[in-house]
Protein backbone atom coordinates (compact mmCIF):
# COMPACT_ATOMS: atom_id res chain seq x y z
CA UNK A 1 0.00 0.00 0.00
CA UNK A 2 2.86 2.34 0.68
CA UNK A 3 4.74 1.59 -2.48
CA UNK A 4 4.50 4.79 -4.37
CA UNK A 5 4.92 3.65 -7.88
CA UNK A 6 2.72 0.72 -8.60
CA UNK A 7 5.44 -1.78 -7.98
CA UNK A 8 3.85 -4.96 -6.86
CA UNK A 9 0.21 -5.85 -7.10
CA UNK A 10 -2.42 -3.77 -5.41
CA UNK A 11 -4.62 -6.08 -3.48
CA UNK A 12 -8.34 -5.29 -3.69
CA UNK A 13 -8.35 -4.81 0.06
CA UNK A 14 -5.75 -2.09 -0.33
CA UNK A 15 -7.82 -0.31 -2.95
CA UNK A 16 -10.90 -0.54 -0.78
CA UNK A 17 -9.14 0.85 2.26
CA UNK A 18 -7.78 3.70 0.20
CA UNK A 19 -11.20 4.62 -1.09
CA UNK A 20 -12.74 4.40 2.38
CA UNK A 21 -10.10 6.68 3.82
CA UNK A 22 -10.55 9.11 0.94
CA UNK A 23 -14.29 9.14 1.41
CA UNK A 24 -14.04 9.70 5.14
CA UNK A 25 -11.58 12.52 4.64
CA UNK A 26 -13.76 14.08 1.95
CA UNK A 27 -16.82 14.00 4.18
CA UNK A 28 -14.80 15.54 7.02
CA UNK A 29 -13.51 18.21 4.63
CA UNK A 30 -16.85 19.12 3.09
CA UNK A 31 -19.08 18.76 6.13
CA UNK A 32 -18.91 22.34 7.48
CA UNK A 33 -19.82 23.79 4.12
CA UNK A 34 -22.56 21.26 3.62
CA UNK A 35 -23.87 22.09 7.07
CA UNK A 36 -23.78 25.82 6.40
CA UNK A 37 -25.76 25.31 3.20
CA UNK A 38 -28.38 23.16 4.94
CA UNK A 39 -28.69 25.56 7.88
CA UNK A 40 -29.15 28.51 5.60
CA UNK A 41 -32.34 26.96 4.28
CA UNK A 42 -33.86 26.22 7.65
CA UNK A 43 -36.23 28.28 9.76
CA UNK A 44 -34.27 30.32 12.32
CA UNK A 45 -35.80 28.36 15.13
CA UNK A 46 -34.59 25.11 13.58
CA UNK A 47 -30.97 26.20 13.06
CA UNK A 48 -29.73 23.80 15.71
CA UNK A 49 -31.53 20.67 14.68
CA UNK A 50 -29.61 17.78 13.25
CA UNK A 51 -31.93 17.22 10.33
CA UNK A 52 -30.46 17.62 6.89
CA UNK A 53 -32.71 16.22 4.21
CA UNK A 54 -34.96 18.96 2.87
CA UNK A 55 -38.66 18.18 2.48
CA UNK A 56 -38.28 14.80 4.17
CA UNK A 57 -36.94 16.02 7.50
CA UNK A 58 -37.50 19.74 7.54
CA UNK A 59 -39.29 22.34 5.54
CA UNK A 60 -36.79 24.43 3.62
CA UNK A 61 -37.26 28.17 3.64
CA UNK A 62 -35.63 31.18 2.11
CA UNK A 63 -35.86 33.17 5.33
CA UNK A 64 -32.14 33.52 5.87
CA UNK A 65 -31.56 34.51 2.28
CA UNK A 66 -34.44 36.98 2.27
CA UNK A 67 -33.02 38.51 5.41
CA UNK A 68 -29.66 38.97 3.76
CA UNK A 69 -30.94 40.36 0.48
CA UNK A 70 -34.06 42.19 1.55
CA UNK A 71 -33.99 43.16 5.21
CA UNK A 72 -30.33 44.08 5.37
CA UNK A 73 -30.07 44.61 1.65
CA UNK A 74 -27.96 47.73 1.80
CA UNK A 75 -25.32 46.24 4.00
CA UNK A 76 -25.24 42.93 2.17
CA UNK A 77 -24.93 44.47 -1.25
CA UNK A 78 -22.38 46.97 -0.03
CA UNK A 79 -20.24 44.24 1.51
CA UNK A 80 -20.51 42.11 -1.59
CA UNK A 81 -19.69 44.98 -3.91
CA UNK A 82 -16.77 46.13 -1.78
CA UNK A 83 -15.32 42.64 -1.63
CA UNK A 84 -15.55 42.36 -5.40
CA UNK A 85 -14.08 45.78 -6.12
CA UNK A 86 -11.26 45.48 -3.64
CA UNK A 87 -10.23 42.01 -4.78
CA UNK A 88 -10.50 42.83 -8.47
CA UNK A 89 -8.56 46.09 -8.33
CA UNK A 90 -5.88 45.14 -5.83
CA UNK A 91 -5.14 41.92 -7.73
CA UNK A 92 -4.87 43.88 -10.96
CA UNK A 93 -2.37 46.25 -9.35
CA UNK A 94 -0.49 43.30 -7.93
CA UNK A 95 -0.33 41.67 -11.34
CA UNK A 96 0.85 44.83 -13.05
CA UNK A 97 3.60 45.64 -10.58
CA UNK A 98 4.49 42.01 -10.03
CA UNK A 99 4.75 40.96 -13.66
CA UNK A 100 7.17 43.75 -14.51
CA UNK A 101 9.27 43.17 -11.42
CA UNK A 102 9.28 39.39 -11.77
CA UNK A 103 10.30 39.61 -15.40
CA UNK A 104 13.10 42.02 -14.63
CA UNK A 105 14.49 39.77 -11.94
CA UNK A 106 14.31 36.81 -14.28
CA UNK A 107 15.89 38.44 -17.31
CA UNK A 108 18.07 41.39 -16.37
CA UNK A 109 21.23 41.38 -14.32
CA UNK A 110 21.49 43.77 -11.44
CA UNK A 111 24.99 44.47 -10.34
CA UNK A 112 24.69 46.68 -7.31
CA UNK A 113 22.36 44.41 -5.42
CA UNK A 114 22.33 40.94 -6.84
CA UNK A 115 19.15 39.53 -8.35
CA UNK A 116 18.94 36.79 -5.79
CA UNK A 117 19.24 39.19 -2.88
CA UNK A 118 16.53 41.46 -4.23
CA UNK A 119 14.26 38.49 -4.84
CA UNK A 120 14.70 37.07 -1.37
CA UNK A 121 14.32 40.48 0.18
CA UNK A 122 10.97 40.82 -1.55
CA UNK A 123 9.93 37.29 -0.60
CA UNK A 124 10.71 37.93 3.05
CA UNK A 125 7.97 40.58 3.17
CA UNK A 126 5.44 37.82 2.86
CA UNK A 127 6.50 36.37 6.16
CA UNK A 128 5.79 39.32 8.39
CA UNK A 129 2.65 39.21 10.51
CA UNK A 130 0.00 41.67 9.30
CA UNK A 131 -0.58 42.90 12.87
CA UNK A 132 2.95 44.25 12.92
CA UNK A 133 2.11 46.97 10.42
CA UNK A 134 -1.41 47.72 11.65
CA UNK A 135 -0.40 50.74 13.72
CA UNK A 136 1.63 52.60 11.08
CA UNK A 137 -0.95 51.76 8.41
CA UNK A 138 -3.62 53.16 10.66
CA UNK A 139 -1.68 56.37 11.21
CA UNK A 140 -0.96 56.73 7.49
CA UNK A 141 -4.56 56.15 6.48
CA UNK A 142 -5.80 58.46 9.19
CA UNK A 143 -3.52 61.21 7.92
CA UNK A 144 -4.68 60.62 4.35
CA UNK A 145 -8.29 60.62 5.59
CA UNK A 146 -8.73 57.22 4.01
CA UNK A 147 -10.11 55.38 6.99
CA UNK A 148 -13.26 53.43 6.16
CA UNK A 149 -12.55 53.99 2.48
CA UNK A 150 -12.04 51.09 0.08
CA UNK A 151 -9.06 52.88 -1.46
CA UNK A 152 -7.05 52.29 1.69
CA UNK A 153 -7.90 48.61 1.65
CA UNK A 154 -6.97 48.30 -2.02
CA UNK A 155 -3.61 49.92 -1.28
CA UNK A 156 -2.99 47.64 1.68
CA UNK A 157 -4.03 44.45 -0.10
CA UNK A 158 -1.78 45.28 -3.02
CA UNK A 159 1.14 45.60 -0.62
CA UNK A 160 0.12 42.38 1.06
CA UNK A 161 0.07 40.26 -2.09
CA UNK A 162 2.87 41.90 -4.05
CA UNK A 163 5.79 39.94 -2.54
CA UNK A 164 4.31 36.56 -3.38
CA UNK A 165 3.30 37.78 -6.83
CA UNK A 166 6.79 39.01 -7.68
CA UNK A 167 8.27 35.74 -6.46
CA UNK A 168 5.83 33.62 -8.49
CA UNK A 169 6.23 35.73 -11.62
CA UNK A 170 9.98 35.45 -11.28
CA UNK A 171 9.52 31.70 -11.05
CA UNK A 172 7.31 31.56 -14.14
CA UNK A 173 9.46 33.80 -16.29
CA UNK A 174 12.64 32.03 -15.26
CA UNK A 175 11.15 28.81 -16.58
CA UNK A 176 10.50 30.33 -19.98
CA UNK A 177 13.27 29.88 -22.57
CA UNK A 178 14.82 33.15 -23.62
CA UNK A 179 15.19 32.23 -27.29
CA UNK A 180 12.08 33.92 -28.64
CA UNK A 181 12.75 37.17 -26.87
CA UNK A 182 16.40 37.19 -27.86
CA UNK A 183 15.49 36.52 -31.47
CA UNK A 184 13.03 39.38 -31.42
CA UNK A 185 15.56 41.76 -29.90
CA UNK A 186 18.15 40.88 -32.49
CA UNK A 187 15.55 41.99 -34.99
CA UNK A 188 15.44 45.35 -33.26
CA UNK A 189 12.68 44.86 -30.73
CA UNK A 190 12.95 46.81 -27.48
CA UNK A 191 12.94 45.08 -24.11
CA UNK A 192 9.52 46.46 -23.41
CA UNK A 193 8.11 45.17 -26.70
CA UNK A 194 9.70 41.78 -26.16
CA UNK A 195 8.14 41.62 -22.73
CA UNK A 196 4.67 42.68 -23.80
CA UNK A 197 4.40 40.91 -27.14
CA UNK A 198 6.30 37.71 -26.49
CA UNK A 199 6.90 36.91 -22.83
CA UNK A 200 3.53 37.95 -21.45
CA UNK A 201 1.38 35.92 -23.85
CA UNK A 202 3.42 32.78 -23.25
CA UNK A 203 3.29 33.32 -19.50
CA UNK A 204 -0.46 33.90 -19.60
CA UNK A 205 -1.28 30.83 -17.47
CA UNK A 206 1.11 32.11 -14.83
CA UNK A 207 -0.45 35.58 -14.96
CA UNK A 208 -3.90 34.13 -14.50
CA UNK A 209 -2.70 31.98 -11.63
CA UNK A 210 -1.15 34.93 -9.81
CA UNK A 211 -4.26 37.04 -10.34
CA UNK A 212 -6.55 34.32 -9.04
CA UNK A 213 -4.37 33.67 -6.02
CA UNK A 214 -4.20 37.38 -5.18
CA UNK A 215 -7.97 37.65 -5.65
CA UNK A 216 -8.64 34.79 -3.26
CA UNK A 217 -6.21 36.13 -0.66
CA UNK A 218 -7.72 39.60 -0.86
CA UNK A 219 -11.31 38.32 -0.73
CA UNK A 220 -10.54 36.24 2.36
CA UNK A 221 -8.51 38.84 4.20
CA UNK A 222 -9.76 39.83 7.64
CA UNK A 223 -7.44 41.78 9.91
CA UNK A 224 -6.92 44.77 7.66
CA UNK A 225 -10.54 45.00 6.63
CA UNK A 226 -11.93 45.07 10.13
CA UNK A 227 -9.51 47.85 11.03
CA UNK A 228 -9.89 49.90 7.85
CA UNK A 229 -13.38 49.01 6.68
CA UNK A 230 -15.76 48.99 9.57
CA UNK A 231 -18.75 50.67 7.97
CA UNK A 232 -18.79 52.17 4.49
CA UNK A 233 -15.91 50.07 3.29
CA UNK A 234 -17.24 46.88 4.82
CA UNK A 235 -16.48 43.58 3.10
CA UNK A 236 -18.17 40.20 3.45
CA UNK A 237 -15.78 38.92 6.14
CA UNK A 238 -16.52 42.04 8.19
CA UNK A 239 -20.24 41.53 7.78
CA UNK A 240 -19.95 37.95 8.96
CA UNK A 241 -18.03 39.06 12.01
CA UNK A 242 -20.66 41.72 12.60
CA UNK A 243 -23.40 39.14 12.90
CA UNK A 244 -22.09 38.48 16.38
CA UNK A 245 -24.57 40.38 18.50
CA UNK A 246 -25.14 40.73 22.23
CA UNK A 247 -27.42 37.69 22.17
CA UNK A 248 -24.73 35.58 20.58
CA UNK A 249 -24.62 34.29 17.04
CA UNK A 250 -27.59 33.99 14.77
CA UNK A 251 -26.53 30.77 13.12
CA UNK A 252 -28.86 31.08 10.19
CA UNK A 253 -27.45 34.52 9.40
CA UNK A 254 -23.90 33.26 9.70
CA UNK A 255 -24.76 30.29 7.50
CA UNK A 256 -26.13 32.28 4.59
CA UNK A 257 -23.45 34.98 4.75
CA UNK A 258 -20.72 32.38 4.98
CA UNK A 259 -22.01 30.54 1.93
CA UNK A 260 -21.98 33.82 0.05
CA UNK A 261 -18.43 34.52 1.16
CA UNK A 262 -17.22 30.99 0.46
CA UNK A 263 -18.59 30.41 -3.01
CA UNK A 264 -16.47 32.79 -5.13
CA UNK A 265 -13.01 31.87 -3.83
CA UNK A 266 -13.88 28.18 -3.77
CA UNK A 267 -15.08 28.22 -7.35
CA UNK A 268 -11.96 30.09 -8.40
CA UNK A 269 -9.80 27.61 -6.53
CA UNK A 270 -11.54 24.66 -8.12
CA UNK A 271 -11.21 26.04 -11.62
CA UNK A 272 -7.56 26.99 -11.22
CA UNK A 273 -6.58 24.18 -8.89
CA UNK A 274 -3.51 23.24 -10.84
CA UNK A 275 -1.74 26.50 -10.12
CA UNK A 276 -2.78 27.03 -6.55
CA UNK A 277 -0.53 24.46 -4.95
CA UNK A 278 2.47 25.99 -6.68
CA UNK A 279 1.37 29.43 -5.56
CA UNK A 280 0.69 28.50 -1.97
CA UNK A 281 4.02 26.77 -1.53
CA UNK A 282 5.82 29.70 -3.14
CA UNK A 283 7.00 27.59 -6.00
CA UNK A 284 8.51 24.87 -3.85
CA UNK A 285 6.08 22.43 -5.41
CA UNK A 286 5.54 22.47 -9.14
CA UNK A 287 2.84 20.15 -10.37
CA UNK B 1 24.31 57.85 -12.39
CA UNK B 2 25.33 60.32 -15.05
CA UNK B 3 24.49 58.28 -18.09
CA UNK B 4 22.20 55.32 -17.82
CA UNK B 5 22.34 53.19 -20.89
CA UNK B 6 18.94 52.40 -22.30
CA UNK B 7 19.29 48.89 -20.98
CA UNK B 8 19.89 50.19 -17.49
CA UNK B 9 16.92 52.51 -17.65
CA UNK B 10 14.65 49.71 -18.77
CA UNK B 11 16.05 47.44 -16.10
CA UNK B 12 15.17 49.78 -13.31
CA UNK B 13 11.93 50.97 -14.89
CA UNK B 14 10.66 47.41 -14.73
CA UNK B 15 11.72 46.79 -11.16
CA UNK B 16 11.39 50.11 -9.42
CA UNK B 17 7.59 50.43 -9.21
CA UNK B 18 7.22 47.22 -7.24
CA UNK B 19 10.29 47.92 -5.15
CA UNK B 20 9.24 51.46 -4.31
CA UNK B 21 5.73 50.30 -3.46
CA UNK B 22 7.11 47.74 -1.05
CA UNK B 23 9.55 50.22 0.45
CA UNK B 24 6.75 52.65 1.16
CA UNK B 25 4.24 50.13 2.41
CA UNK B 26 6.30 47.40 3.97
CA UNK B 27 9.73 48.66 5.01
CA UNK B 28 8.89 52.21 5.99
CA UNK B 29 5.97 51.14 8.23
CA UNK B 30 8.15 48.59 9.95
CA UNK B 31 10.76 51.25 10.67
CA UNK B 32 8.05 53.59 11.89
CA UNK B 33 6.81 50.84 14.19
CA UNK B 34 10.31 50.45 15.52
CA UNK B 35 10.57 54.16 16.37
CA UNK B 36 7.14 54.13 17.98
CA UNK B 37 8.09 51.14 20.08
CA UNK B 38 10.42 53.36 22.07
CA UNK B 39 7.59 55.70 22.98
CA UNK B 40 4.58 55.88 25.18
CA UNK B 41 1.53 56.94 23.21
CA UNK B 42 -1.92 56.35 24.47
CA UNK B 43 -3.69 57.74 21.42
CA UNK B 44 -6.95 58.18 23.28
CA UNK B 45 -5.50 60.71 25.68
CA UNK B 46 -2.21 61.93 24.24
CA UNK B 47 -1.72 63.99 21.12
CA UNK B 48 1.88 63.00 20.55
CA UNK B 49 4.16 60.15 21.52
CA UNK B 50 6.53 60.47 24.44
CA UNK B 51 9.98 58.94 24.35
CA UNK B 52 10.56 56.33 27.04
CA UNK B 53 13.40 54.25 25.71
CA UNK B 54 13.30 50.50 26.24
CA UNK B 55 10.52 50.67 28.82
CA UNK B 56 7.94 48.91 26.61
CA UNK B 57 10.26 46.02 25.87
CA UNK B 58 11.15 45.70 29.51
CA UNK B 59 7.45 45.57 30.31
CA UNK B 60 6.64 42.78 27.90
CA UNK B 61 9.72 40.69 28.50
CA UNK B 62 9.90 40.96 32.28
CA UNK B 63 6.63 42.21 33.67
CA UNK B 64 3.73 41.09 31.52
CA UNK B 65 2.63 37.48 32.11
CA UNK B 66 0.05 37.78 29.37
CA UNK B 67 2.71 38.19 26.70
CA UNK B 68 4.47 35.02 27.75
CA UNK B 69 1.23 33.11 28.11
CA UNK B 70 0.10 34.08 24.63
CA UNK B 71 3.52 33.28 23.22
CA UNK B 72 3.48 29.84 24.82
CA UNK B 73 -0.05 29.17 23.65
CA UNK B 74 0.72 30.28 20.10
CA UNK B 75 3.94 28.28 19.99
CA UNK B 76 2.25 25.17 21.31
CA UNK B 77 -0.56 25.59 18.84
CA UNK B 78 1.92 25.89 15.96
CA UNK B 79 3.89 22.86 17.08
CA UNK B 80 0.89 20.60 17.53
CA UNK B 81 -1.16 21.74 14.56
CA UNK B 82 1.70 21.62 12.06
CA UNK B 83 2.88 18.22 13.31
CA UNK B 84 -0.55 16.68 13.02
CA UNK B 85 -1.08 18.23 9.61
CA UNK B 86 2.25 16.85 8.50
CA UNK B 87 1.58 13.33 9.70
CA UNK B 88 -1.94 13.23 8.29
CA UNK B 89 -0.83 14.81 5.05
CA UNK B 90 2.00 12.34 4.65
CA UNK B 91 -0.24 9.41 5.43
CA UNK B 92 -2.82 10.48 2.89
CA UNK B 93 -0.22 11.32 0.27
CA UNK B 94 1.43 7.93 0.66
CA UNK B 95 -1.89 6.20 0.22
CA UNK B 96 -2.75 8.09 -2.89
CA UNK B 97 0.50 8.56 -4.71
CA UNK B 98 -0.24 5.84 -7.16
CA UNK B 99 -2.17 7.25 -10.03
CA UNK B 100 -5.72 6.13 -9.85
CA UNK B 101 -8.91 7.37 -11.30
CA UNK B 102 -10.41 10.32 -9.54
CA UNK B 103 -7.16 11.78 -8.25
CA UNK B 104 -7.84 15.17 -9.78
CA UNK B 105 -11.34 15.14 -8.42
CA UNK B 106 -10.06 14.70 -4.89
CA UNK B 107 -7.38 17.29 -5.37
CA UNK B 108 -10.08 19.82 -6.22
CA UNK B 109 -12.18 18.80 -3.22
CA UNK B 110 -9.24 19.07 -0.86
CA UNK B 111 -8.45 22.60 -1.97
CA UNK B 112 -11.76 23.84 -0.65
CA UNK B 113 -10.89 24.38 3.03
CA UNK B 114 -7.87 26.50 2.10
CA UNK B 115 -9.90 28.62 -0.30
CA UNK B 116 -12.56 29.53 2.28
CA UNK B 117 -12.29 32.82 4.13
CA UNK B 118 -10.77 31.89 7.52
CA UNK B 119 -13.25 34.05 9.41
CA UNK B 120 -16.18 32.25 7.76
CA UNK B 121 -14.54 28.94 8.66
CA UNK B 122 -14.15 30.16 12.24
CA UNK B 123 -17.78 31.19 12.63
CA UNK B 124 -19.09 28.05 10.95
CA UNK B 125 -17.12 25.82 13.28
CA UNK B 126 -18.14 27.94 16.26
CA UNK B 127 -21.72 27.31 15.25
CA UNK B 128 -21.19 23.56 14.85
CA UNK B 129 -19.15 23.22 18.02
CA UNK B 130 -21.57 25.07 20.29
CA UNK B 131 -21.43 23.02 23.52
CA UNK B 132 -25.20 23.00 24.05
CA UNK B 133 -26.87 23.18 20.69
CA UNK B 134 -24.14 22.56 18.17
CA UNK B 135 -24.58 19.81 15.65
CA UNK B 136 -21.29 18.11 16.53
CA UNK B 137 -22.27 17.56 20.14
CA UNK B 138 -25.74 16.50 19.05
CA UNK B 139 -24.23 13.86 16.81
CA UNK B 140 -21.84 12.70 19.51
CA UNK B 141 -24.70 12.32 21.94
CA UNK B 142 -26.70 10.59 19.27
CA UNK B 143 -24.17 7.78 19.17
CA UNK B 144 -23.93 7.57 22.92
CA UNK B 145 -20.89 9.72 23.66
CA UNK B 146 -20.78 12.68 26.00
CA UNK B 147 -20.99 16.23 24.77
CA UNK B 148 -17.63 18.03 24.70
CA UNK B 149 -17.14 21.53 26.06
CA UNK B 150 -15.45 22.65 22.86
CA UNK B 151 -15.40 26.35 23.51
CA UNK B 152 -16.30 26.69 27.16
CA UNK B 153 -13.53 24.68 28.75
CA UNK B 154 -10.13 26.32 29.13
CA UNK B 155 -8.55 22.89 28.81
CA UNK B 156 -10.37 21.86 25.63
CA UNK B 157 -10.59 25.18 23.81
CA UNK B 158 -6.93 25.26 22.68
CA UNK B 159 -7.39 21.87 21.08
CA UNK B 160 -10.59 23.05 19.43
CA UNK B 161 -8.64 25.79 17.70
CA UNK B 162 -5.98 23.31 16.66
CA UNK B 163 -8.60 20.95 15.34
CA UNK B 164 -10.10 23.58 13.07
CA UNK B 165 -6.67 24.58 11.85
CA UNK B 166 -5.95 20.94 11.09
CA UNK B 167 -9.22 20.75 9.18
CA UNK B 168 -8.25 23.78 7.18
CA UNK B 169 -4.61 23.04 6.37
CA UNK B 170 -4.06 19.28 6.27
CA UNK B 171 -5.06 19.39 2.59
CA UNK B 172 -2.19 21.80 1.99
CA UNK B 173 0.33 19.34 3.38
CA UNK B 174 -1.35 16.51 1.55
CA UNK B 175 -1.23 18.23 -1.84
CA UNK B 176 2.34 19.44 -1.46
CA UNK B 177 3.63 16.05 -0.30
CA UNK B 178 1.64 14.25 -2.97
CA UNK B 179 3.36 16.29 -5.64
CA UNK B 180 6.70 15.59 -4.00
CA UNK B 181 6.05 11.85 -3.85
CA UNK B 182 5.03 11.74 -7.46
CA UNK B 183 8.22 13.40 -8.57
CA UNK B 184 10.36 10.63 -7.15
CA UNK B 185 12.11 8.47 -9.73
CA UNK B 186 10.65 5.00 -10.20
CA UNK B 187 13.95 3.26 -10.93
CA UNK B 188 14.97 3.32 -7.28
CA UNK B 189 11.83 1.48 -6.31
CA UNK B 190 12.21 -1.00 -9.13
CA UNK B 191 15.71 -1.96 -8.11
CA UNK B 192 14.66 -2.13 -4.47
CA UNK B 193 11.82 -4.43 -5.43
CA UNK B 194 14.26 -6.62 -7.32
CA UNK B 195 16.36 -6.80 -4.17
CA UNK B 196 13.30 -7.96 -2.29
CA UNK B 197 12.57 -4.89 -0.17
CA UNK B 198 9.19 -4.64 1.53
CA UNK B 199 6.88 -1.66 1.14
CA UNK B 200 7.81 -0.39 4.56
CA UNK B 201 11.53 -0.76 3.89
CA UNK B 202 11.15 1.12 0.65
CA UNK B 203 9.25 3.87 2.43
CA UNK B 204 11.80 4.25 5.17
CA UNK B 205 14.88 3.82 3.05
CA UNK B 206 13.96 5.57 -0.17
CA UNK B 207 10.87 7.74 0.13
CA UNK B 208 11.44 9.34 3.48
CA UNK B 209 15.03 10.50 2.92
CA UNK B 210 14.14 11.86 -0.50
CA UNK B 211 11.15 13.89 0.58
CA UNK B 212 12.58 15.10 3.87
CA UNK B 213 13.73 18.41 2.32
CA UNK B 214 10.22 19.04 1.04
CA UNK B 215 8.76 18.10 4.41
CA UNK B 216 10.95 20.64 6.14
CA UNK B 217 10.16 23.36 3.63
CA UNK B 218 6.38 23.02 3.70
CA UNK B 219 6.41 22.62 7.47
CA UNK B 220 8.28 25.91 7.77
CA UNK B 221 5.89 27.64 5.38
CA UNK B 222 2.95 26.34 7.36
CA UNK B 223 4.55 27.18 10.73
CA UNK B 224 5.26 30.78 9.75
CA UNK B 225 1.68 31.22 8.60
CA UNK B 226 0.31 29.46 11.67
CA UNK B 227 2.07 31.86 14.01
CA UNK B 228 -0.08 34.65 12.67
CA UNK B 229 -3.15 32.95 14.18
CA UNK B 230 -5.94 35.48 14.40
CA UNK B 231 -9.20 34.68 12.64
CA UNK B 232 -9.78 31.36 14.38
CA UNK B 233 -9.27 32.95 17.78
CA UNK B 234 -11.49 35.89 16.90
CA UNK B 235 -14.27 33.76 15.50
CA UNK B 236 -14.36 30.56 17.50
CA UNK B 237 -13.53 31.53 21.05
CA UNK B 238 -13.00 35.28 21.14
CA UNK B 239 -9.74 34.40 22.90
CA UNK B 240 -11.75 32.72 25.63
CA UNK B 241 -12.64 31.21 27.87
CA UNK B 242 -10.92 33.75 30.06
CA UNK B 243 -8.08 34.39 27.62
CA UNK B 244 -7.14 30.73 27.41
CA UNK B 245 -6.91 30.82 23.62
CA UNK B 246 -5.49 34.26 23.08
CA UNK B 247 -2.93 34.25 20.32
CA UNK B 248 -0.06 36.70 20.01
CA UNK B 249 -1.65 38.40 17.00
CA UNK B 250 -4.88 38.85 18.90
CA UNK B 251 -3.09 40.48 21.84
CA UNK B 252 -1.20 42.82 19.51
CA UNK B 253 -4.50 43.74 17.86
CA UNK B 254 -6.11 44.45 21.25
CA UNK B 255 -3.27 46.65 22.45
CA UNK B 256 -2.91 48.64 19.26
CA UNK B 257 -6.37 48.83 17.76
CA UNK B 258 -8.73 48.40 20.68
CA UNK B 259 -6.90 50.05 23.53
CA UNK B 260 -4.95 52.40 21.26
CA UNK B 261 -1.73 52.07 23.24
CA UNK B 262 0.33 52.73 20.15
CA UNK B 263 3.73 52.70 21.84
CA UNK B 264 3.16 49.38 23.59
CA UNK B 265 1.50 47.93 20.51
CA UNK B 266 4.51 48.82 18.38
CA UNK B 267 6.91 47.23 20.83
CA UNK B 268 5.06 43.95 20.98
CA UNK B 269 4.70 44.02 17.19
CA UNK B 270 8.45 44.13 16.88
CA UNK B 271 8.94 41.34 19.36
CA UNK B 272 6.59 39.33 17.20
CA UNK B 273 8.49 40.26 14.04
CA UNK B 274 11.80 39.26 15.59
CA UNK B 275 10.28 35.95 16.51
CA UNK B 276 9.17 35.27 12.95
CA UNK B 277 12.39 36.59 11.41
CA UNK B 278 14.17 33.61 12.91
CA UNK B 279 11.86 31.14 11.18
CA UNK B 280 11.76 33.17 8.00
CA UNK B 281 15.53 33.28 7.71
CA UNK B 282 15.72 29.52 7.98
CA UNK B 283 13.11 29.11 5.26
CA UNK B 284 14.76 31.62 2.98
CA UNK B 285 18.17 30.06 3.37
CA UNK B 286 16.62 26.76 2.28
CA UNK B 287 15.19 28.42 -0.82
CA UNK B 288 18.58 29.92 -1.56
CA UNK B 289 20.31 26.58 -1.36
CA UNK B 290 17.70 24.98 -3.55
CA UNK B 291 18.10 27.64 -6.19
CA UNK B 292 21.84 27.33 -6.42
CA UNK B 293 21.66 23.61 -6.96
Amino acid sequence: MLDAHGIGKRRPVGVLITWVILLVFSVWTLFPIFWAAVTSFKQPGESYTTTFIPYRQFKPTLHAWKDAFVTTRDRTLRSLLNSIIIATLSSAAVLLLGAFAGYSLARFIYRKWKNKDIAFFILSQRMFPPVAVLIPYFLIMQNLRLLDNITSIIIVHTAMNLPLAVWLMLDFFADLPKDLEEAAMIDGCSHFRAFVSIALPIAAPGLVAVYVLAFILSWNEFIFVIVFGYSKAMTLPVMIAGSLSVRGLDFWKVASLSIMAIIPPVILAMVFSRYLVRGLTMGAVKE
Amino acid sequence: MATLSSRDRVKWAFLLPALVYLMLLAIFPLIWTLTLSFTRWNANTMARPQFIGLENFRYFLFEDPRFWFDLRFTAMYVAVAVSVELVLGLLLASLLSQSFRGKNFFRVIFLIPMACPPIAVAFLWRMMLHPDIGVINSMLQGIGLRAVKWTTSAAVAPFTIMMVDIWEWTPFMFLALLAALQSLPTELYQSAAVDGATSWQMFRGITLPLITPMIITVSLIRAIDAFKLFELVFGITGAGPGGATESLSYYVYLIGMKWFKLGRGSAISWLFVILLIGLALILISRFRRERTQ
